[in-house]
């Protein structure tokens, strides 16, 4: 079998405050292959955004390697690094993090516009606008594409955060708490979008929650405690739609 | 691309960020048209000087200079044209009996002149005098009413009688109310050394008689010179015939005038050379001998060239405000950019660019309409007065038929790049607290 797309190799981070370092991950392993779909459960301050961060080259680890293909990646270079956030990994987090300012659909041409020079945007710009289009309809939002974040609902400011994470092609998906903010009926549907997207393309899926219910709808289940990993098991598949 | 395209948005979505690009197009304009104005006044106010003035002047001639020699040895420079002798005194001319008015206020004089009863008195030979200065086509100025013409033909002082005659600036005439006839009154003083050597100053007084107008384009001359004939000067002042104190040269070549000026100072020097180590007579173009006047209003410009550019720190402080209060609040949108894929640079051009975008567009602004305003100053000013009433700018005291107006490249250069590197320091200081905002922060926070 091939090297697996996500790869965490013992890897710790510290936090200083003030004189004190603060162990916040003690050495996790985890791989995550293409298109498995893992669940990352644990309380609140286990350290699950932490690992987040530092596999998707947010943050550095103190010690320990991310590997991407089983290429070391944490120590490339800061463009590197940016380079290979833009097309490698997707971000979902709890609070949606959209540009205010810009629309649905403009949010999601941000994130296309990243990975393109000037002129190499404006050549496709076309091509770029109705992809962006194309993906926002698949997330259910055809009738939202101009409308700012502040004119959305939760679950609809989700969609089109999936919907940013998407576009550019990406192998992986982090997902920070991305139900953390909605209803439990908002919450299935964003969940729902979610599975069906990576089912079909395939992709490798990272969920950070502390819902039990929705983590037992993934592969597996990795459960994190005071920056461990404490147990690893196969998902039951319980209260699935599969 | 995505940074322009999100500064682009971050400032359409905050009008209260055109104050700042208001402000520096403000600073612009003003540094534009006011410095044209002046630079164009200048280049007037230097014409109409040059045209009251003859290309070179002998001046600092001592007591016993005699004007054959000195003739005989200036004439034979290449560039030569023509020269004149001059006398030059002053004091007071007022109508016999009148008390002069008080002196007029400190710094009037300069550009008005004649509002005052001081005045140098210069003796000319009107026949050399023309050939050397505008001083025919000065008594001929057809804005000399009829009135108070001096008599034409060659001699402007001839008269039915054998008194003194003087020729005086229009507008002096004019405010003292002085025809050709009346009686005025020169009060002077002369010093002489007595026996002892010690220095005796005496007050002398010579009755002369208005001959008519004169009139140069620089207002300042006229106000403050009055023209008798040589020998009237050379009575009052007990001067020996031959006597010169002042040489007025033409020259033929005036882009030579600088090399002519030192050619003719080392032939005035041998020619009054007694041996004794010092050296009498100095050469000046008319442009060194106007220069505590040009300077002076050089001197202005560079004054509102200050007092402007304070305008431009005011707009530079209002814009860092602004961009400040930006950066404050989109900070939170660095984690998501990060993610995304931006680097830290990369952001921090985010707001570099939003900050630049503000300058360049308020220095084009600003270049632009202060280019027009200037082009159209004239027009402006006369819809203004039709408009309000308010005249802008009083032609009349500067001799002018239009406001005067010089767009120079390199100042407009010297503007945008003062612009462009304000407006870049300030974008800078907020960008560069961006960049150290740590994108994790934002990604974990509410
Ligand atoms: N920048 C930081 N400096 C110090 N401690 C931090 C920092 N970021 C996170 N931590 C700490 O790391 C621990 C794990 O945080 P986090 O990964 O957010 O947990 P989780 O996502 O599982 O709730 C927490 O105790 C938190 O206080
Ligand atoms: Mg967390």
């Amino acid at each position: 079998m091939s090297a697996p797309v996500l790869t965490a190799r013992a890897v710790t981070k510290n936090y200083r405050l003030g004189k004190r370092e603060i162990p916040v991950l003690r050495g996790v392993d985890l791989s995550i292959a293409d298109g498995e779909r893992v669940a990352l459960l644990g309380a609140s301050g286990a350290g699950k955004s932490t690992l987040l961060h530092v596999l998707g080259l947010l943050d550095a680890p103190t010690s320990g390697a991310v590997e991407y293909d089983g290429r070391v990646v944490h120590d490339l270079s800061v463009k590197e690094r940016a380079l290979l956030r833009h097309r490698h990994t997707g971000f979902v987090f709890q609070f949606y993090h959209l540009i205010p300012e810009l629309t649905a659909l403009q949010n999601v041409l941000l994130a296309q516009m990243m990975g393109v020079s000037m002129f190499g945007y404006l050549g496709r710009r076309a091509a770029l606008r109705a992809q962006a289009e194309e993906l926002l309809g698949q997330v259910g939002l055809s009738d939202r594409l101009h409308h700012r974040p502040a004119e959305l609902s939760g679950g609809e400011r989700q969609r089109v955060a999936i919907a940013r994470a998407l576009i550019a092609q990406p192998r992986v998906i982090l997902a920070d708490e991305p139900t953390g903010n909605l209803d439990s009926a908002t919450a299935t549907g964003v969940v729902d979008l979610m599975f069906a997207v990576q089912q079909q393309r395939q992709l490798a899926f990272l969920l950070v929650t502390h819902d039990e219910r929705l983590a037992q709808r993934c592969d597996r289940v990795v459960r994190m405690f005071d920056g461990k990993i404490v147990g690893e098991e196969a998902a039951t598949g319980a209260g699935a739609a599969r | 691309m995505y940074r322009l395209f999100l500064a682009i948005r971050y400032l359409l979505t905050r009008p209260i960020n055109l104050l700042g690009m208001f402000g520096i197009a403000l600073s612009v304009w003003a540094l534009v048209v006011v410095v044209s104005l002046f630079s164009g006044f200048l280049a007037v106010i230097e014409s109409h000087v040059q045209t009251a003035s003859a290309d070179l002047t002998v001046t600092q001639l001592p007591d016993w200079a005699q004007w054959p020699t000195l003739r005989d040895g200036l004439r034979d420079d290449s560039n030569v044209a023509a020269l004149a002798p001059r006398l030059v005194h002053h004091g007071l001319v007022a109508r016999p009996g009148v008390r002069p008015g008080p002196p007029p206020l400190p710094g009037r004089t300069s550009l008005h002149g004649g509002d005052q009863p001081f005045v140098f008195v210069i003796g000319v030979d009107a026949a050399a005098e023309s050939a050397v200065t505008g001083f025919g086509d000065w008594l001929r100025n057809p804005e000399i009413p009829a009135a108070l013409r001096a008599p034409a033909g060659s001699d402007p002082f001839a008269g039915a009688d054998d008194r003194p005659r003087v020729l005086i600036g229009r507008q002096r005439m004019e405010r003292d109310g002085l025809h050709p006839g009346d009686p005025v009154r020169w009060t002077y003083a002369i010093s002489k050394s007595n026996e002892q050597g010690k220095v005796e100053t005496d007050q002398r007084e010579v009755d002369l008689v208005v001959a008519g107008a004169f009139q140069t384009a620089h207002a300042g001359f006229d106000g403050n010179n009055m023209f008798v004939r040589e020998d009237v000067l050379r009575k009052a002042l007990e001067l020996p015939e031959g006597a010169v104190q002042e040489i007025a040269v033409r020259v033929r070549d005036e882009s030579q005038l600088v090399p002519t000026a030192d050619r003719l100072q080392r032939i005035v020097s041998r020619a009054l050379d007694r041996g004794n180590q010092r050296s009498y007579g100095a050469v000046e173009t008319w442009r060194e001998r106007n220069a505590p006047f040009l300077a002076s209003v050089e001197h202005q410009r560079g004054l509102l060239k200050i007092v402007l550019i304070v305008i431009m720190v005011v707009a530079a402080f209002l814009m860092l405000a602004t961009l400040s209060m930006m950066v404050t609040e989109k900070v939170a949108d660095i984690g998501i950019l990060t993610a995304m894929g931006g680097t830290p640079a990369g952001v921090t051009q985010v707001f570099l660019a939003c900050g630049l975008s503000i300058t360049v567009v308020g220095v084009a602004l600003g270049l632009s309409t202060g280019c027009l305003t200037a082009v159209y100053l004239e027009e402006i000013r006369q819809g203004l007065r039709w408009a309000t009433g308010i005249d802008l700018f009083p032609l009349e005291v500067y001799n002018l038929i239009r406001v005067p107006c010089r767009i120079e490249p390199l100042w407009l250069l010297q503007v945008a790049g003062m612009a462009l590197a304000t407006g870049f320091v300030v974008s800078a200081l907020p960008a560069l607290r961006a960049a150290r905002h740590d994108p994790l922060v934002s990604l974990r926070g509410t």
